[in-house]
């Protein structure tokens, strides 16, 4: 961990995977909204959170990522009837791999958020760059990962 | 390859976060040939001509969208990448609105989000490929199981629609549950009377032709998929033509052979050839073969002597049958039965005769039912006190945790029947809640309320309510501690799914819900969908619900229909779907564990899963979960959302 010192004027860059139908929504209803939130989520939009293969996360650590989140539509609520749960499942077992490698399970968080969360979507934005912020640059040796 | 971006400032909603200058700065910097342009507000009719006019000169390999969420119009612009003369799926949208300049404060941090969103995109859209949908032949026509109301309904708007409808029946009569019932909540009109016009089209009318009824039939097989079924059924003998037969009952009266009625609820007598009961629909007997004499090895052809139409009508060598129908769609109309409402303790059910359930307390009061309709215990007396206990197994975790949702509003039609008839019989509900929605439920309720000798007792658990035998002789009821006589008591138990449906469930990949009841797509907005595409739900085999529901369903189940299977017309398949890709396939078959859908199939030919395409809806869990990357998510690649992970963290 770098020293607290460091970490003034640390942003972190966070990957998000949203599925198309709730939680991307769910930011687009955020913007609608107009209310700020930190800029340091960059999203990528699949269809389903269940097309979230672990690799891909994996991949935004390596390719500089200091953290990714992963939103979903809230349970029983997916529209491919069950595919975050297999998200959560792929989720849980992601976040022991990644303790292995010494990546904080702050720095890979799973949530959901509906189509109609816009404020859900703005907060959880929030926590996850201060989460992350505070955790400072991840330090791993990319080579690990890949 | 020469990449086209066009820009869209929204007006002033991008344009004032997000400079157009700068990101065309970055773009030249971009690992491609790409060329800029900017554009006021491009989902405008303007802004479409303006894009495809540029589209057209420019001839880009690939297209870039910056503008709102592809939520609000990448449909509308993959339109004028086709307008263009380009395949729709090179483009790729990049939501710099919603997303970034409507949630970002400062505008050179914004600016710098969206040059890595198009660089994603830039990196991502490189890799897509043009698609195209895919089509298929179709049979426009439907097989329907169940010929309760909804069923008939959906075949009876099939056939008007000039479908060709397969309508198979387990039972030998049509018309479902409430067929056998005199009076309906909420008017009390007549069932039959209410039902039989419909029956009566189905039967005879000018549609007739298109609908294939079988009744004591059931589909034992179903192979294909939605557009292209092949359904087996098997049609049980029911040793009676249906075309040629009068129903004049001369073969009843000369038949030998005598059993209990089940569809009296064995209260009645019947001949082994015989109507279900009067005035059913087919107006044909059916001959039980367990209970002709013939089947005992004795020489009898009564019926068939008796019959005043020939040697054809009755045929005692009829066996059973299994015929093969091709179909586009199966709309499941199996409805409901009743719990065993012996299964719940302290009722007397099955011990007390004068303690009836729901449906055999419907047939006690039909004029065809074993009293003539008439209102008498099984001594022969009007009943003085009649008890009516309603959630029975419903609303109960020991037995249905559900309201059945309609026990409420035929109690107060009983209430309302035994009244009329005997306005000195006391009556007493014990109720747990009270379910009376919509407008018309609550007026016969107010019917009860309003009578001096009925009587509403709420408890809280069924375990403090007992049905015994006082030492009169006669019933007793006691709940909260205290004790009334009743000459006979009425359960109204859970409704639950009819038997079969767990059977179907199975031949079908149609799922069950922890109810027992057949799965919707979804609650609200496609309950008469099942998760399979082209097997649809009509009526109460999806939830309980009453005939209005169910009807509403059945036409649903017939829009789906129409709506999805045109004749003439092909099924298009939409291209953003997985495929596998046999050689890599290691024959795990997790990919089928994980489908929602059902879609994948095992090839054993080949010992490769196999993605059917029309089932697909693409969302791209099987991807993710197959270990050897065999299979590929069209439109959504590992190597497009890895380029894109790479693009927007450069």
């Amino acid at each position: 961990m770098s020293a607290q010192s460091d970490l003034q004027g640390f942003e972190p860059k966070i990957v998000g995977f949203l599925c198309n139908w709730c939680s991307y929504a769910g930011a687009d209803k955020a913007g609608g909204m107009q209310t700020p939130y930190p800029p340091n989520v960059q999203v990528i939009r699949v269809m389903c959170s269940g097309r979230v293969d672990p690799q891909f996360v994996l991949s935004a650590y390596e390719k500089g990522a200091d953290g990714v989140i992963i939103l979903a539509c809230h349970p029983g609520d997916c529209h491919y009837k069950e595919g975050n749960c297999r998200a959560l499942q792929r989720h849980a077992m992601l976040i022991l791999v990644l303790d292995q490698l010494g990546v904080e399970k702050e720095r890979c968080r799973l949530d959901y958020v509906s189509a109609g969360e816009g404020e859900k979507f703005n907060r959880v934005i929030g926590e996850v760059v201060e989460a992350v912020r505070s955790l400072g640059p991840l330090q791993l040796s990319r080579e690990n990962i890949a | 390859m020469k990449i086209g971006i066009y820009f869209c400032n929204c007006g002033s909603n991008i344009a004032d976060k997000i400079s157009s200058a700068a990101v065309a700065e970055a773009a030249g910097s971009f690992p491609e040939q790409t060329y800029f342009k900017t554009v006021d507000f491009i989902c405008s009719e303007d802004g479409r001509l303006q894009f495809e006019e540029s589209l057209k000169t420019e001839l880009p390999d690939r297209v870039i969208v910056a503008a709102c969420s592809p939520r609000d119009h990448e449909a509308t612009f993959r339109r004028c990448l086709a307008n263009a003369g380009l395949n729709p799926y090179l483009l790729q949208m990049v939501n710099i609105r919603e997303q970034i300049a409507w949630v970002t404060e400062d505008p050179e941090v914004a600016t710098a989000k969206a040059i890595r969103a198009i660089r994603g995109a830039l990196y991502r859209v490189r890799l897509q490929q043009p698609l195209e949908k895919k089509e298929l032949e179709v049979c426009p026509d439907a097989l329907v199981i169940g010929a309760g109301p909804s069923g008939m309904k959906a075949a009876m708007a099939l056939a008007e629609a000039g479908r060709s409808v397969v309508l198979v029946e387990r039972t030998p009569m049509i018309g479902g549950l409430p067929v056998r019932f005199e009076e309906l909540f909420p008017d009390l009109e007549c069932a039959p009377c209410m039902l039989e016009p419909l029956m009566g089209e189905l039967l005879h009318g000018d549609h007739a032709g298109k609908i294939e009824l079988m009744t004591m039939s059931e589909v034992i097989e179903v192979t294909g998929f939605y557009g292209n079924f092949i359904a087996r059924i098997r049609q049980l003998p029911r040793h009676v033509s249906l075309h040629e037969c009068i129903g004049c009952g001369e073969c009843a009266a000369a038949c030998p052979a005598v059993t209990m009625n089940g569809f009296n609820n064995g209260a009645s007598e019947r001949k082994a050839i015989d109507f279900a009961f009067t005035g059913v629909l087919p107006n044909a007997p059916f001959l039980m073969e367990d209970v002709c004499v013939r089947s005992r090895g004795e020489e009898c052809r009564a019926c068939k002597d008796a019959c005043p139409m020939g040697e054809d009508v009755v045929d005692l060598e009829q066996v059973e049958q299994i015929v093969e129908r091709r179909i586009g769609a199966i709309i499941l109309a199996t409805g409901t039965g009743l719990y065993d409402a012996s299964r719940v303790t302290g009722m007397g059910f099955g011990t007390f005769p004068d303690v009836y359930d729901a449906l055999q307390f419907e047939r006690l009061l039909s004029s065809t039912g074993p009293t003539a309709g008439e209102f008498l215990t099984r001594a022969g007396n009007v009943p003085s006190s009649l008890a009516i206990i309603h959630c029975v197994g419903s609303l109960d975790n020991d037995h249905k945790p559900y309201c059945s949702g309609i026990c409420c509003q035929y109690a107060f039609k009983f209430n309302h029947l035994i009244s009329a008839r005997h306005p000195d019989t006391a009556i007493t509900h014990y109720h747990r809640e009270l379910v009376l929605p919509g407008k018309t439920a609550h007026t016969l309720f107010r019917h009860a309320d309003r009578n001096a000798n009925t009587s509403l007792k709420r408890y809280s658990s069924i375990d403090d309510l007992a049905v015994t035998l006082a030492d009169d002789g006669r019933l007793q009821v006691s709940a909260n501690g205290e004790d009334n006589v009743a000459d006979m008591v009425v359960l109204c138990p859970a409704v639950i799914p009819a038997e079969g449906t767990g059977r179907l469930s199975a031949l079908l990949d149609v799922g069950c819900d922890s109810s027992g009841f057949f799965r919707e797509l979804h609650g609200r907005m496609d309950a008469a969908q099942s998760a399979i595409k082209g097997i649809y739900l009509a009526g109460s085999c999806q939830e309980p619900m009453d005939i209005q529901k169910a009807i509403l369903q059945g036409m649903a189940t017939a829009g789906y229909t129409l709506a999805g299977l045109q004749p003439g017309r092909t099924l298009e398949i939409e291209p953003i779907n997985a495929e596998v890709d046999e050689t890599r396939c290691a024959g795990c078959r997790l990919c089928i564990s994980v489908c929602p859908y059902r879609a994948i199939s095992f090839d054993s030919g080949h010992n490769a899963s196999s993605v059917n395409a029309v089932l697909c809806h693409g969302c791209g869990t099987c991807v993710a979960a197959c270990p050897a990357g065999a299979i590929t998510g069209h439109h959504f690649t590992n190597d497009q959302i890895m380029a894109e992970i790479e693009g927007v963290l450069k």
